[in-house]
């Protein structure tokens, strides 16, 4: 029976029988399961309900007949060269001519498919106002498609009614850019590159800095309650006789991590099949709801090698926080502490979330700078910004090698100080230790 | 073969809460440690452990710093802890599995401890033909139950040392029974045992060797039957059907105790003992009970420790 063992030795006991606990545990199911149906109902829900809807889609026009009564100076405004355009090439474009309470009456009863339009001057404005059945065919995100192209025509067709031409017209509503040229100390232009995010871009990289957050701190918080639960049950004097508190923190964690990982890959599957099916619920050309919303350039840089460093950033990343949160959790002795504990845990997590969050908008308001470098490299916050910003090709592979490095080596650091003080902070029974004993511990002042 | 606590140590900044605290046992059997709520018997027993660092001395084990990982020991801790929420055969296995039980070895010990400590409806719920038998969880057992899990739990390994603190606090006499049965087997088994209790007839039961603390300081050590033997029989008690008083005054004897009846008393030796046996047959004084005999262990203990808190 009896046999050396090392001071990690055990871990993978403790991993086992962590992991089968947490997987067995109905919170985590349920939370799981929940996460789950979301995931896969949601875009296939979005599909539906969103159908017949996207304004700017080729989806042909409800509307059949368009009534227009111009109550304008303007003279001569004809529409009728939006039948150009695929959408309305069955719309029938037609100046009123009836009494317009007897056209609209008839809308509402039998003529459902028409809509009747009329255009206001007022002080200096002009007003398109749109009319339509209350029941029938046309919803209003048909009126909206049809009210955003007559619009633009309008526009067009009052500077044509001016006696402006064609050509003239295209000059004034020509885009107008502003562009800064830097020049070098022989006054030639030097090449800048607009390495500016987009809007929908910078959501992304929102999205997953919230979403590892979120994780993040689940996971360490499950990693603090069950060291403290432990400490708090006494069970931890049971298990110190048979296992070394590192192989118990280093088997916890890990336990910790892979369930959360199970998770998040397990999710990523299913936003995966999600996102197909309501691929295959839209119409032909469209693709699934993530590739209409998501930026299309994380497509092309969804690769294997780019797949890895996120996954090898986030395990640091919950490694790092996991390692704090088991610390945290050895520093009280009830439950009812945790939350004292935790806050040097909750500071550091802020701190990384708050630098990636400032650095996503730096990147979308100037570009990359020292500050957009430093928060892809700070540890703190690396976890956090750099996968998202991997995702959408905003990091280099040596930015993300090198924050993977510097990841590592601030892990080996932490857990290094954390083994030298591990054993007694897990014995030790009374106030909650702050964070100078810790350092006292560390330099071997104070004992259990 | 044997444990060897050598002069441990251990300090909380200025206050001492352990202090040279030797003693050893030679050959298999029970070791107790006594003292007060509060004397150091449990911080004791986690230096022994190794779960608490020490300031100064050693324990040996076999000759070798006693290291529990590697060591074959079982300990039963005075606050019991088990997982509330998870399945109390995964426990078991669990920590069957930390102290390198095979699986197979694991299991038929769980079957028979749980048949012998009559826990087995809690470990193997009967199967109920059409419906899902869940497992049972620590939280839903009684307190004596989860105990019964718990010195299932620190002799899964069959230890060859074994340290129990408090193991029969809070049992009912049923189970405290049950609870000595297994002790008594593990003495025959020739373990080594180190126990700490209140119950002083549980301790002079089982233990041959005894340590008393107080605040943290040995105030007696040694083997019971010689300590007791050092005190001398100097307890006397004596029943009568009539009033004793003036005799016990005539002679100078110390009362220990008065209950209806009955003196307890305290006499110099076995001299005056009978010198005043004499006396009360030379007067014809009607005796129901005349017993001379050393003090008991509760007696010493009271002795010991009990005037340092009347003082207070």
């Amino acid at each position: 029976m009896s046999m050396k063992k090392s001071n990690i030795s055990g871990w993978k006991d403790v991993f086992t029988f962590t992991l089968t606990q947490t997987l067995k545990n109905k919170a985590y199911r349920v939370s799981f399961l929940i996460m789950a149906l979301i995931a896969v109902v949601s875009m296939p829900l979005i599909q539906y309900l969103t159908k017949g809807e996207e304004a700017g889609s080729d989806k042909l026009s409800p509307v059949e007949k368009v009534y227009i009564q111009n109550e304008t100076s303007l003279q001569n405004l004809d529409f009728s060269s939006l039948k150009q355009d695929s959408t309305l090439k069955n719309v029938e474009f037609t100046n009123l001519t009836e009494d317009y309470d007897a056209v609209s009456k008839r809308i509402e009863e039998s003529e459902k498919a028409s809509v009747l339009v009329t255009i206001k001057e007022q002080s200096g404005a002009f007003m398109l106002e749109f009319s339509k059945a209350s029941k029938g065919p046309v919803k209003d995100a048909g009126i909206s498609a049809l009210a955003e192209k007559m619009t633009e025509s309008f526009h067009s067709l009052r500077l044509l009614t001016q006696g402006i031409t064609k050509e003239q017209n295209e000059l004034i509503s020509a885009k107008v850019d502003t562009k800064t040229i830097n020049l070098d100390a022989q006054g030639n232009p030097v090449e800048t590159k607009d390495d500016t995010i987009s809007f929908n871009e910078y959501w992304f990289i929102y999205g997953i800095l919230f979403f590892l957050m979120m994780v993040t701190l689940m996971a360490s918080t499950q990693v603090a309650s069950s060291v403290v639960m432990e400490k708090s049950s006494r069970i931890v004097e049971y298990l110190l006789i048979s296992v070394r508190p590192l192989a118990l923190m280093v088997g916890k964690i890990l336990a910790m991590l892979c369930a959360v990982l199970l998770q998040i890959i397990s999710l990523m599957v299913l936003v995966f099949i999600s996102n197909k099916v309501s691929a295959a619920m839209g119409s032909g050309s469209q693709a699934g709801i993530m590739n209409q919303y998501v930026p299309a350039n994380i497509f092309q840089n969804l690769n294997i090698v780019n797949i890895l460093l996120c996954l090898v950033l986030i395990a640091l990343g919950m490694i790092f926080y996991a390692v704090l949160a088991g610390m945290a959790g050895a520093t009280v002795s009830k439950i009812e502490e945790l939350n004292e504990g935790m806050t040097l845990l909750t500071l550091t997590t802020l701190v990384g979330v708050y630098i990636g969050f400032g650095a996503a908008n730096v990147l979308m308001g100037s570009g990359s700078n020292a500050f957009v470098t430093f928060a892809f490299l700070f540890p703190l916050s690396s976890p956090f910004l750099l996968p998202g910003a991997i995702l959408v090709g905003k990091a280099s592979l040596f930015i993300a090698a090198a924050a993977i490095i510097l990841q590592m080596l601030l892990n080996v650091l932490l857990f290094n100080f954390v083994a030298s003080i591990y054993e007694t902070l897990i014995l030790h029974n009374g106030n909650r230790i702050r964070l100078k004993d810790l350092f006292k511990l560390n330099k071997g002042g104070i004992k259990a | 073969m044997s444990l060897i606590v050598k002069n441990i140590t251990k300090k909380y900044g200025d206050k001492v809460v352990v202090e040279d605290l030797s003693f050893s046992i030679e050959k298999p059997g029970v070791y107790a440690l006594l003292g007060t709520n509060g004397a150091g018997k449990t911080t004791s027993l986690r230096i022994i452990l190794g779960m608490l660092s020490k300031d100064k001395g050693e324990v040996l084990w076999k000759g070798n710093p006693l290291d529990t990982v590697n060591a074959n020991v079982g300990y039963l801790a005075e606050e019991r802890g088990l997982y509330p929420k998870y399945s109390l055969l995964d426990q078991l296995l669990y920590f069957a599995k930390l102290r390198n039980v095979p699986k197979k070895t694991a299991m038929s010990r769980i079957e028979y401890w749980s048949e012998r400590l009559s826990v087995n409806e809690y470990l193997f719920p009967p199967k109920v033909k059409g419906k899902t038998v869940k497992a049972n969880k620590a939280d839903q057992l009684s307190k004596g139950n989860q105990q019964k899990l718990q010195l299932m739990a620190a002799l899964i390994s069959d230890p060859e040392l074994i340290i129990l603190d408090e193991p029969l606090s809070g049992l009912d006499p049923v189970n405290t029974e049950l609870f000595k049965g297994i002790i008594r087997e593990e003495i025959a088994k020739d373990k080594y045992l180190i126990m700490s209790s209140h119950q002083m007839p549980v301790i002079e039961e089982f233990c041959s060797d005894i340590t008393i603390l107080d605040k943290g300081k040995v105030v007696l050590s040694g083997n019971l039957n010689e300590v007791k033997k050092s005190y001398g029989r100097v307890n006397l008690f004596v029943k009568s059907d009539v009033e004793i008083a003036s005799y016990i005054d005539s002679f100078g004897i110390e009362i220990t105790n008065k209950t209806p009846g009955e003196y307890q008393l305290k006499v110099l030796g076995e001299e005056q003992a009978m010198a005043f046996l004499t006396k009360l047959i030379q007067d014809k004084i009607p005796i129901v009970k005349f017993e001379l005999r050393e003090p008991s262990l509760h007696e010493i203990f009271i002795e010991k420790v009990g005037d340092v808190h009347e003082e207070k």
